[in-house]
């Protein structure tokens, strides 16, 4: 798994927990190192009330995280440190994040209710499916 | 009701007869496996001349050893969680989020992290308990 992960933001504690989360799910799930390899783009997550944000830079198979928001992401996640976390309960089904059991329903409430706001979402659904799939811990 | 010395172990008692006696604990760690220790750092300004070593241990919704050890003993378990005295403090009060104070650097861990963040209902329940001892401090309030 050496290499997969360039974390430029050793500063950041977020940044050391989102490499390593990612670097463990990857070892533990085989499968979810295939769709690693195949995203493209740049995904900014931006935790406002501990003014702390990353930008993770998806291509050629690696990853490589810097410190805020860097150039334009093509998504950008907006919430808390306490509900970031709800984001990695998200199951995967067929593929897709699913929202009928209860991680997934409080997902979409976050969503609906603002306390979870992803920018080009709608815009970039391929790389957010693959994003929640390489995340998930489920 | 009883008031507890922070970090004693009677006040670990305390919060192991909490979680034991908690019917909602008991379903929502009902997959949990394995020890946590916490470390609180030294602050002698505060009361904690030296580091606190404090070992819990829990399985599939049942608790088992909660001891104040030595640092090898803590440093065997599934996951260890360190951090200064006045963090703890603030998340024993329920005045941080935990999450949020690893997320910050507060807090550290050593551990599988997917696991916590898969079990991370059973923590939180964990921490609430807590919340509801009476504790005093060694710095007061």
């Amino acid at each position: 798994m050496d290499g997969l992960v360039d974390n430029r933001a050793a500063e950041v504690p977020f940044a050391g927990i989102i490499a390593e989360l990612l670097t463990t799910n990857l070892m533990q799930h085989r499968e979810k190192l295939a769709v690693f390899r195949r995203m493209q783009g740049v995904v900014a997550i931006d935790l406002a009330d501990i003014e702390t944000a990353v930008t993770l830079d998806f291509q050629d198979g690696r990853l490589r995280i810097e410190a805020g928001i860097v150039g334009v992401p093509a998504l950008i996640i907006r919430t808390t440190a306490d509900r970031v976390t709800d984001l990695n309960t998200l199951r995967i089904v067929g593929g897709l994040p699913w929202c009928l059991d209860e991680a997934g329903r409080k997902v979409a409430a976050h969503l609906l209710r603002g306390r979870v706001r992803i920018a080009g979402m709608f815009a970039h659904p391929l790389l957010l499916t693959r994003l929640t799939t390489i995340m998930s811990v489920m | 009701m009883a008031n507890y010395q922070a970090m004693t172990q009677e006040w670990l008692e305390a919060w192991k007869q909490k979680i034991a006696g908690s019917k909602e604990y008991q379903e929502i760690a009902k997959n949990w496996e394995g020890s946590v220790s916490i470390i609180v750092n030294p602050d002698p300004e505060r009361g904690i001349p030296e580091a606190i070593y404090l070992f819990t241990d829990y399985w599939h919704g049942e608790v088992r050893d909660f001891l104040i050890c030595d640092k090898a003993k803590a440093e065997t378990a599934k996951f260890v969680m360190s951090g200064d005295y006045v963090r703890w403090k603030q998340v024993a009060k329920k005045e941080v989020d935990s999450t949020k104070a690893l997320m910050q650097g507060k807090l550290k861990l050593k551990g599988d992290l997917t696991y916590v963040v898969r079990n991370i209902k059973t923590v939180n329940k964990v921490i609430d308990l807590l919340c509801e001892i009476d504790t005093v401090w060694p710095d007061g309030p």
